[in-house]
C-alpha cells in the first residue's frame, strides 16, 4: 500500500485543493491568450509560466477541459515517425511524457507498452523498414521485426489474420505507450492553475481583433480582453479560429472514431497497429480494448457516431482476434481531426504578428503534447519559432516544402 | 448509415459514394501568381456551414455536386453540374 | 430452499422444460425462461457477483439488464448479464472478478480498504518511485478487468440481415403497444422491438396486485396480430441510432440493419436506485426488480420487505408482495406528504405501517445478506433527522423512489431534451424530424395516458408518412404527482451509500471530486468515471446529475445530462462483424496459375502470382529462372491487373493532354506512348501506356493499384471541361497478358496472321488483330526489356488464349512468370514503379520523368505546380547505382538510408541481384549533388554495414534498346 494513499484514510475531510481555480470574471488584459484547454493548451500555458515565466495568462475553453480531443482519442505515444524532423520532435516528446506523472505529482498511467506497426504486404514491409532506419539513425528504438516477434509478444493473434492479410513483419518500437489521456489535462491544467495561469471553461472565443496585422484582443461570450498574444490550441476547431484572424490554412476537419469493449482480464499488452486492417488496439488498465480505424471518408463538424464504423473495426478485429467474437462493444465515440495535406502538423508564428497555431493535428495529436506545450511556449515567449518546429510552419504549403510524413502515408499503398 | 440522393440514381446509403471535397474554382495558372496558386493548391476553407461538393456515386460512376451543411450534415440539394 | 412460487399469471418460465446448471461449482436447477440470476435467487442464492473495487457481494439490482455487479460467464461466453440473459442447459456459469467465487471472494478484504481509495486515488499514488509504477500497473490489469477470454473461441460468423419498415417502435410497453396499433392501422408498415423476452413492459409486472394490465396486454397482442403489417419482435435490442433512421436490431443471433421512415422511441424508463448507507447489500432491491423476479420468474424475491417509496409505483409493489406471500414490515415514503391516491388506503387497510416522511436511513447485513433496515424521518430538503431511529427487520427493500428516461436513442437522433419539475425527470424537448417519443420517457406515467400518448405518437408518425388518418386531438394529462423524486439521496456519516454500482462510487466520492474542482458533469464523469462503467449509467447518472446540481446550487436541467452514445447495451463482436467480408479481384487467369502452382501476394485489391512454386525449390531461385526465361527465350506474365480505360469521342486526345503530361493530339493511330499523371500539387501519382486505336478511340492503362482512383479523377475532371469525350473503365473487360522475351515473335506467330515483321508492327506499335481466333489489342512494349507483346482481350477469351500461348510456346520452353521476376526483370531495364521508386511527394523531376513532361502544352494538371517547383529545384533525384562486388548476404535492401557525413541522403527504393548483370543494381534516391556517374555513396545495410554503391546510367541493361526494338 503506497503511503500516499494513508492520508485519504486517516483524514476526516476529503485532503485534496481544487485541481484549478474557476475565477468568476476574465481581467481586461492579459500577456497571452491561449484559445482551448485540452492538453497542448494547458501544456502550453504551464511551460509559459514555469519555464518563460509568463502567468498573466487566459486560457479559454468553450467546453470543460480537456473535452475535445485530449478525452477521445486512444492515447497511443509513440515517436516512430519517417523525417528527421518528426522524429527529433516526437523523440523529444516522448523523453518528457516519461517523466510527467513525477513532474505533476499525479499519477497518468503513463504505461510503457511496446508498439507494433504490422505490416501485412511486401510493400507495407519495405515502408516499415524505412521508417525503422531514420529512427535508429536519430537514436530511436525501432525495428523491423519478423511474424515470430509478433507473435511472442501477441500470442494469441492469428498470424494470417483469416488468411487474407499474413502478417509479414512489423515495425516494433519499444517505447510505445499508452497514458490515461484526461489526467494529461488535469495535470498541465493543475500545473499551470499553480503558477497563476487562469482557466476559464464555458467561455467561447466570438472574435480576435487584429490592427494593422497585428493581434490585439479576444471578444468572448464571456467580454472582451486585450492581448498581444493569442494561440490557437483547438484541433478540430481550427479553422473556426483561423477565421477570425482571416488566415488560410490547408486544414480540413473529418471526425475520426474509435471504441471500446467491455473490460476484460488482462491479456493483450502491446499497442499493435495494421494499416491494412485499418485497425490499432490496446487494453486499457481498466481491461478494455480501445480501438480505432480510420478517419471518416467526408468533412464534417459534428462527433456523431456511424454504424459502418464499428461493424468494418469489429470484422477486422476478428481476424486477428478471432476469439473475441464473443467480447462486446460497450461504447463508440468520435472526435474532429484537423487534417492537413502532408500528415505533419502546422505549428509556430502565422503572418498575423502575434497569432499562433498549435494545429493540423490530424489523429496523433495527444502523443505531442509535452513538446508541443514546450516548443509552443518557447515560441510564444520569443515571438519566433522555436527550433524543433521549424519544418511545420504554416508557410511551408506555399513554398512546396511539404514534410515527408506524406512520403510514408502514400508509399506502397 | 446517411443517405445521399443520387441526381441519376435516387437516395442510396453513403457507403457507395465518395467524397470529393468542396467545389473550387482554379486561377488560371497563365495569370495568377505562384502564391495565389499553391492557395488553390493547398489551403481550403475549413469553416464549417454549408457549402457545395462534389460527391461521386461509385457504383454507377457519376460525379454530382451537393450543397450540405458540414455542421449537421444535413444535404439540402443534389444535382449534376454543367 | 426454493424460494419459487406455485404458478404465476403471465409467468415466463416453462416448468415443463428443467434445465440444470452450475454456479460457482454448485450444482442447480431450473426452467426454460428463467435467467441465471431468477434461478438462483429462486434457489435461495443471494450473493450472485461482487462489485467491481470494493469486491462487494450483489445480488439482485433491476433484473433489467444493468445488473453489472452479476455478471458471469460460461465457457468462453464472458461478461453475461446474469438478470437478462437467457438461462440455458449445461451452463457451467462462474461469477466474474472473483478471487475464489462470489461468495467466497477472497478479495473481500478490500471492502475495509475503502478509506484508502476514495474516489480518484489511482491518479495519486503508484507513480513513485517512478521504478515500481510497472509493478503497480500489472496489480492493477489484474485487478480489474472482468470476464476471461477464451483464447480457443471460434471465430464466430453471424450474417446480418436487412430491413425496411415505414415505422419502428422501440418498446413494447403500453404506449408502445398503442404506438404500433396506430401506425398499423393507419397502413403503415410496423416494426415493433422490444428488449424482453417477451413483449408488454410494466403491464406484464407492475401489477399492483391487479390483473388489469395483463388483460389489457392480451388484448393488444391480439389487436396486433391481426394486423399483418406489423411485425413484433421481442428479444430485440435496438442498440443505438444512426443518421436517417438507420438502426442496428440486435438478438441473441443477429443483427439486422433496419431503415426506417420514421421512429417512435417507447422505450420507458430505468428505475432509480435510492442512495443511502449499504443501498447495495444483497436483497436491496429495485421495486420493478422485485415485480420482475414474481411476475415474470414466479420467484418470491423475500421473506419480509421494508418498501421505500416515493411515488404510487412503491405502493403497487407492496401489494404485488403481499399479494404473493411476502409480509411487508414498512412502507417508508420520502415525501412528507405521502401518497395522495387511494393506494395509501390499500396499504394501510391490510394493516401495513406507512412512514410519510421518511427515509431508509441504512441497510444491516449479515452473511452478506439484508438483516435489517433503519428507518427515520427526512426533511423536504433530505436531511435525516437521526435522533429516533426505527429498525425493522428484513430480508428484502425495494427502493421505488424514481425514474430516469431511457432515452439514448433520442440523443443519438439529436433530440434536445429538458429537465421537467413536474415529473422530476428529463423529457424530451424537441426532437428532430420523423422521431417520436411516447410513454414514460415522455413523461408521462398514468396508464390511460401512456395508452393515448403512444396513440397521438403511432398516428403522428403515419400522419408524416403521408398515411390518411384523421388529425386527431390528442390529449395527454399532465401527471398530477411527480413520479420520481428530485432527492432520494441520504448522507451519512460511514458512506457506502452507493451512487453508482458498477463503478462502487459512493455519495463522498461525488463531493471530493467536485472539491478537487470536477464540478461539471462532464469532468464529473471522467473524474469519479461515474456512468462509464458497463450499464453506462443508466441507474447512476441520474442521482449524480441531482447531486451535482445540489453542490453547485444548480437545477439538474442546468447542470445537463451526459451524452449518451451507441450502444445501448454493448453488443457481441460477432453480430457487428458479421460474416467479415474481405474483398479481393481475382483476374480470368486466377484458376491458370493457381494449377502453375502460383504463389500469390496482394497487389491493391487484386491477387497476383509473386512466383510459381516448385517442390523443392526457392523463391529466388525460382525467380532467377523466370527471369532468364524471358532473357533468352520466352516467357509470359498475367498482367491484367492493369488499369485499362477506353476513351473515345473528338476530344479525346485534347482530354487526354490535359491529364497527362505528354502530347497526344498529334498521335497516329497504330502507335503508343508512356503516359506520367501527376495530382495538381505535381507530384507523380500515376503512369501507364496510351495507345490511339483511332482518331477518336484511345486505350491506355494505369498502374494495378490506381485505376479506380485514376478513373474516378478522370471523370471528375470532365464533369468539370465538358470536353466531348466519353470515358470507360474497361478493366475487368479486358484480360492482358505480356509476352515476352527473344522467342516471343516465333510463338506469336503460330497463333495470328498479323504480320509481325519489325516493319509492318516495329516497336511501342499497336496492332488489332485475331490471335488464337480471340479478337486482340497488341503493343510492343519494352517494360522488361525484350521482345514483347502486350496482348489484350475480352476477359472471357483470356484462358483460351494464355492456353494457346502456352501450347504454342512450348518447343521453346516458354514460362510464365510473376511479379518478382517482373521486378528484376524492369529493374535492369531501369524502368520505375510508381509507389515504389516514387513516394507521396515525388516531383517529376525528382524521379527522371523530365523527358515526358511537356511544359510547352496549354494545360496539364499538375503543370502549374511542377513549374513552381522547378525555380526551387529537386530535392532529391533518383539515380542508378550499383554494388561494388559484394555478397548477396550484406547487400542493402529497399528503404535502407544513404548516409552521407553521418546525415541521411537518401533512401534505396529498389535493388536486386542480377544474374544477366553479374551485379547488384538498383534504383536510390541521393541528394541533388550527388547524381554524378561514377561518384561513389554509401547505404547503410544491416546491422549497421555501410555498403558502397556507384551512381551508374540506367538502363543497366542493353542501353540501347536494342533487345526490345529487335529486328528478324
Amino acid at each position: 500500500m503506497p503511503y500516499q494513499l494513508l492520508r485519504f484514510a486517516f483524514a476526516s475531510k476529503h485532503p485534496e485543493p481544487r485541481m484549478f481555480r474557476a475565477p468568476e470574471r476574465l481581467k481586461d488584459t492579459y500577456d497571452a491568450v491561449i484559445i482551448g484547454a485540452g492538453g497542448h493548451g494547458l501544456a502550453s500555458a504551464y511551460y509559459l509560466a514555469r519555464d518563460h515565466g509568463m502567468t498573466n495568462v487566459a486560457v479559454l475553453e468553450r467546453g470543460y477541459i480537456g473535452g475535445g480531443n485530449t478525452g477521445r482519442n486512444t492515447t497511443i505515444i509513440r515517436s516512430n515517425y519517417l523525417t528527421p524532423e518528426g522524429v527529433a520532435f516526437y523523440d523529444q516528446s516522448v523523453r518528457l511524457w516519461q517523466d510527467l506523472s513525477q513532474d505533476f505529482d499525479l499519477n497518468l498511467f503513463y504505461a510503457t507498452r511496446g508498439h507494433f506497426t504490422l505490416a501485412h504486404t511486401d510493400s507495407a514491409v519495405r515502408t516499415m523498414r524505412w521508417r525503422a532506419e531514420v529512427n535508429q539513425h536519430f537514436g530511436v528504438n525501432s525495428e523491423l521485426v519478423g511474424p515470430e516477434e509478433v507473435r511472442k509478444a501477441a500470442p494469441q493473434i492469428d498470424i494470417t489474420c483469416g488468411g487474407h492479410a499474413p502478417i509479414l513483419g512489423a515495425l516494433y518500437h519499444a517505447p510505445g505507450a499508452i497514458a490515461r489521456h484526461d489526467a494529461v489535462a488535469w495535470g498541465y491544467g493543475r500545473g499551470a492553475d499553480q503558477r497563476g495561469v487562469e482557466i476559464h471553461q464555458q467561455t467561447e472565443v466570438l472574435g480576435i481583433e487584429v490592427q494593422g496585422g497585428k493581434v490585439t484582443g479576444v471578444r468572448t461570450t464571456r467580454g472582451n480582453i486585450s492581448t498581444p498574444r493569442v494561440l490557437s490550441a483547438v484541433a478540430g476547431f481550427t479553422p473556426r479560429v483561423t477565421n477570425m484572424v482571416g488566415l488560410r490554412t490547408p486544414i480540413y476537419i473529418h471526425p475520426l472514431q474509435a471504441m471500446v469493449t467491455e473490460p476484460m482480464k488482462p491479456w493483450l499488452d502491446p499497442i499493435l497497429v495494421s494499416g491494412s486492417l485499418h485497425v490499432y488496439v490496446s487494453q486499457s488498465a481498466r481491461g478494455e480494448l480501445v480501438m480505432g480505424a480510420s478517419l471518416d471518408p467526408y468533412e464534417l463538424h459534428a462527433t456523431r457516431s456511424t454504424l459502418d464504423f464499428v461493424e468494418g473495426l469489429a470484422a477486422h478485429m476478428l481476424d486477428m482476434f478471432p476469439f473475441l467474437s464473443n467480447a462486446r462493444v460497450n461504447r463508440q465515440w468520435a472526435g474532429m481531426a484537423d487534417m492537413t495535406p502532408d500528415f505533419a502538423p502546422i505549428m509556430g508564428t502565422t503572418p498575423v504578428e502575434g497569432f499562433y497555431l498549435d494545429a493540423g493535428w490530424g489523429t496523433w495529436g495527444f502523443k505531442a503534447t509535452p513538446v508541443c506545450g514546450k516548443t509552443m511556449s518557447w515560441t510564444v515567449a520569443n515571438g519566433r519559432d522555436h527550433e524543433l518546429i521549424k519544418g511545420f510552419n504554416l508557410s511551408r504549403f506555399e513554398r512546396y516544402e511539404l514534410t515527408g510524413e506524406k512520403g510514408a502515408a502514400s508509399v506502397g499503398h | 448509415m446517411k443517405i445521399l440522393t443520387c441526381p441519376v440514381n435516387g437516395p442510396r446509403p453513403v457507403s457507395e459514394f465518395a467524397y470529393g471535397g468542396e467545389v473550387r474554382p482554379m486561377p488560371d495558372g497563365a495569370t495568377c501568381s505562384d502564391r495565389e496558386w499553391a492557395d488553390y493548391v493547398f489551403n481550403r476553407s475549413g469553416v464549417p456551414g454549408v457549402k457545395i461538393e462534389w460527391w461521386y456515386h461509385i457504383a454507377s460512376g457519376t460525379w454530382f455536386h451537393a450543397e450540405r451543411d458540414t455542421v449537421t450534415d444535413r444535404v439540402i440539394r443534389t444535382w449534376l453540374p454543367g | 430452499m426454493s424460494s419459487r412460487l406455485p404458478p404465476v399469471t403471465g409467468e415466463w418460465i416453462d416448468r415443463s422444460r428443467g434445465l440444470d446448471f452450475t454456479f460457482d461449482g454448485k450444482a442447480y436447477r431450473g426452467w426454460v425462461g428463467d435467467t441465471p440470476a431468477s434461478a438462483l435467487w429462486a434457489a435461495g442464492v443471494h450473493v450472485l457477483g461482487r462489485s467491481f473495487k470494493y469486491h462487494r457481494p450483489r445480488g439482485v439490482l433491476s433484473m433489467a439488464n444493468h445488473d453489472v455487479n452479476t455478471m458471469m460467464q460460461t465457457g468462453a461466453r464472458l461478461n453475461l448479464r446474469a438478470d437478462v440473459e437467457p438461462l440455458e442447459a449445461a451452463m457451467a456459469l462462474t461469477s466474474v472478478n472473483t478471487a475464489g467465487g462470489a461468495s467466497g471472494d477472497r478479495l473481500r478484504f478490500l471492502n475495509a480498504l475503502g478509506g484508502f481509495l476514495p474516489v480518484g486515488f489511482y491518479y495519486k499514488a503508484f507513480h513513485r518511485p517512478k521504478a515500481l509504477f510497472p509493478f503497480w500497473e500489472r496489480v492493477f490489469r489484474r485487478m480489474t478487468g472482468l470476464g476471461t477470454l477464451d483464447f480457443n473461441a471460434p471465430h464466430i460468423r453471424t450474417p446480418k440481415r436487412y430491413d425496411f419498415c415505414d415505422v419502428l417502435v422501440v418498446g413494447a410497453g403500453p404506449s408502445g403497444l398503442h404506438a404500433a396499433l396506430a401506425a398499423g392501422r393507419a397502413g403503415a408498415k410496423v416494426v415493433l422491438v422490444d428488449e424482453n423476452a417477451r413483449i408488454g413492459g410494466s403491464l406484464g409486472y407492475q401489477r399492483g396486485g391487479s390483473v388489469e394490465g395483463l388483460e389489457m396486454l392480451r388484448d393488444l397482442e391480439r389487436d396486433l396480430a391481426e394486423l399483418p403489417n406489423v411485425s413484433v419482435r421481442a428479444a430485440t435490442l435496438a442498440a443505438g441510432y444512426y443518421a436517417d433512421h438507420w438502426i442496428p436490431l440486435v438478438d441473441a443471433k443477429r443483427m439486422t440493419k433496419l431503415r426506417a421512415r420514421a421512429v417512435i422511441c417507447a422505450g420507458g424508463v430505468f428505475e432509480q436506485p435510492a442512495v443511502f448507507r449499504n443501498n447495495d447489500v444483497p436483497g436491496v432491491m429495485l421495486a420493478s426488480a422485485a415485480q420482475r423476479l414474481l411476475y415474470r420468474y414466479a420467484v418470491k424475491p423475500m421473506d419480509k420487505a421494508v418498501v421505500l417509496t416515493a411515488n404510487a409505483d412503491g405502493y403497487r409493489a407492496a401489494l404485488d408482495l403481499m399479494a404473493h406471500g411476502v409480509a411487508i414490515a414498512a412502507v417508508a415514503d420520502l415525501r412528507a406528504e405521502g401518497e395522495p391516491s387511494a393506494l395509501t388506503m390499500r396499504v394501510k387497510q391490510v394493516g401495513i405501517p406507512v412512514l410519510k416522511g421518511h427515509c431508509v436511513l441504512e441497510a444491516e447485513a449479515v452473511d452478506d445478506r439484508l438483516v435489517a433496515a433503519t428507518l427515520c424521518p427526512v426533511s423536504a430538503e433530505g436531511r435525516p433527522d437521526t435522533a429516533s431511529p426505527q429498525k425493522f427487520a428484513c430480508d428484502g427493500l425495494l427502493m421505488s423512489v424514481g425514474w430516469a428516461p431511457a432515452a439514448a436513442l433520442l440523443y443519438q437522433a439529436g433530440a434536445s431534451m429538458r429537465y421537467d419539475a413536474g415529473v422530476h425527470q428529463f423529457v424530451p424537448e424537441r426532437l428532430p424530424e420523423g422521431v417520436f417519443a411516447c410513454g414514460r420517457v415522455n413523461g408521462v406515467y398514468t396508464l390511460d395516458s401512456k395508452c393515448e400518448d403512444g396513440e397521438r405518437a403511432g398516428t403522428e408518425a403515419a400522419r408524416l408518412l403521408g398515411f390518411d388518418v384523421p388529425a386527431r386531438n390528442f390529449s395527454v394529462a399532465a401527471e398530477r404527482v411527480a413520479p420520481s423524486h428530485p432527492w432520494p439521496i441520504v448522507d451519512h456519516p460511514a458512506g457506502k451509500n452507493f451512487v453508482d454500482f458498477d463503478e462502487d462510487l459512493h455519495l463522498r466520492d461525488f463531493h471530493n471530486a467536485a472539491q478537487e474542482g470536477f464540478d461539471n458533469i462532464e469532468l464529473l464523469k471522467r473524474y469519479t468515471t461515474v456512468g462509464m462503467g458497463p450499464s453506462q449509467g443508466k441507474h447512476s447518472n441520474m442521482n449524480a446529475i441531482r447531486i451535482l446540481a445540489r453542490i453547485r446550487g444548480k437545477s439538474p436541467g442546468e447542470v445537463g445530462t451526459t451524452t449518451a452514445r451507441p450502444f445501448f447495451h454493448p453488443v457481441p463482436m460477432s453480430h457487428l462483424a458479421g460474416r467479415g467480408f474481405n474483398v479481393h479481384r481475382e483476374t480470368p487467369l486466377h484458376g491458370r496459375h493457381d494449377g502453375l502452382g502460383a504463389v500469390w501476394m496482394q497487389a491493391g485489391v487484386w491477387l497476383r502470382p509473386e512466383y510459381y512454386g516448385q517442390p523443392g525449390k526457392r523463391k529466388a531461385d525460382i525467380v532467377r529462372e523466370e527471369a532468364r526465361a524471358v532473357r533468352e527465350s520466352v516467357g509470359i506474365i498475367d498482367v491484367g491487373t492493369l488499369g485499362k480505360m477506353e476513351l473515345y469521342g473528338p476530344d479525346a486526345g485534347a482530354f487526354l493532354e490535359r491529364v497527362y503530361t505528354a502530347k497526344f493530339a498529334g498521335m497516329k493511330p497504330g502507335t503508343t506512348r508512356y503516359a506520367v499523371m501527376l495530382d495538381e500539387s505535381g507530384v507523380v501519382i500515376d503512369d501507364g501506356v496510351v495507345a490511339r486505336l483511332a482518331d477518336q478511340h484511345f486505350y491506355f492503362t494505369t498502374t494495378t493499384t490506381g485505376s479506380t482512383t485514376v478513373y474516378r479523377e478522370l471523370q471528375r475532371w470532365n464533369a468539370q471541361w465538358n470536353l466531348e469525350v466519353g470515358i470507360v473503365n474497361a478493366t475487368g473487360a479486358f484480360a492482358a497478358m505480356n509476352l515476352a522475351g527473344p522467342k516471343a515473335r516465333a510463338v506469336l506467330r503460330k497463333l495470328t496472321t498479323l504480320d509481325l515483321s519489325n516493319e509492318a508492327f516495329p516497336y511501342l506499335a499497336l496492332r488489332e488483330a485475331d490471335v488464337a481466333g480471340v479478337p486482340a489489342r497488341l503493343m510492343r512494349v519494352g517494360f522488361v526489356g525484350e521482345l514483347g507483346y502486350e496482348i489484350h482481350v475480352p476477359a472471357d477469351r483470356a484462358g483460351h488464349l494464355w492456353d494457346a500461348l502456352m501450347d504454342a510456346g512450348g518447343e521453346y520452353a516458354i514460362r510464365p512468370f510473376g511479379v518478382e521476376a517482373q521486378r528484376l526483370l524492369r529493374l535492369e531495364k531501369g524502368h520505375i514503379i510508381i509507389g515504389q521508386d516514387t513516394d507521396g511527394l515525388t516531383q517529376p523531376d525528382e524521379a527522371g520523368l523530365e523527358w515526358a513532361v511537356k511544359m510547352d502544352k496549354a494545360f496539364f494538371v499538375g503543370q502549374r505546380s511542377v513549374d513552381i517547383v522547378r525555380k526551387r529545384g529537386p530535392r532529391q533525384k533518383l539515380v542508378g547505382f550499383e554494388l561494388d562486388a559484394i555478397g548477396a548476404s550484406t547487400a542493402p535492401r529497399e528503404c535502407h538510408l544513404v548516409v552521407r557525413n553521418g546525415a541521411i541522403a537518401g533512401r534505396v527504393t529498389s535493388i536486386a541481384w542480377s544474374d544477366t548483370l553479374g551485379k547488384h543494381v538498383g534504383l536510390a534516391f541521393v541528394a541533388p549533388d550527388m547524381t554524378e556517374v561514377g561518384s561513389p555513396f554509401f547505404i547503410r545495410a544491416d546491422g549497421g554495414t555501410m555498403v558502397q554503391a556507384r551512381v551508374v546510367p540506367t538502363p543497366f541493361y542493353d542501353a540501347e534498346g536494342l533487345r526490345q526494338k529487335v529486328v528478324d
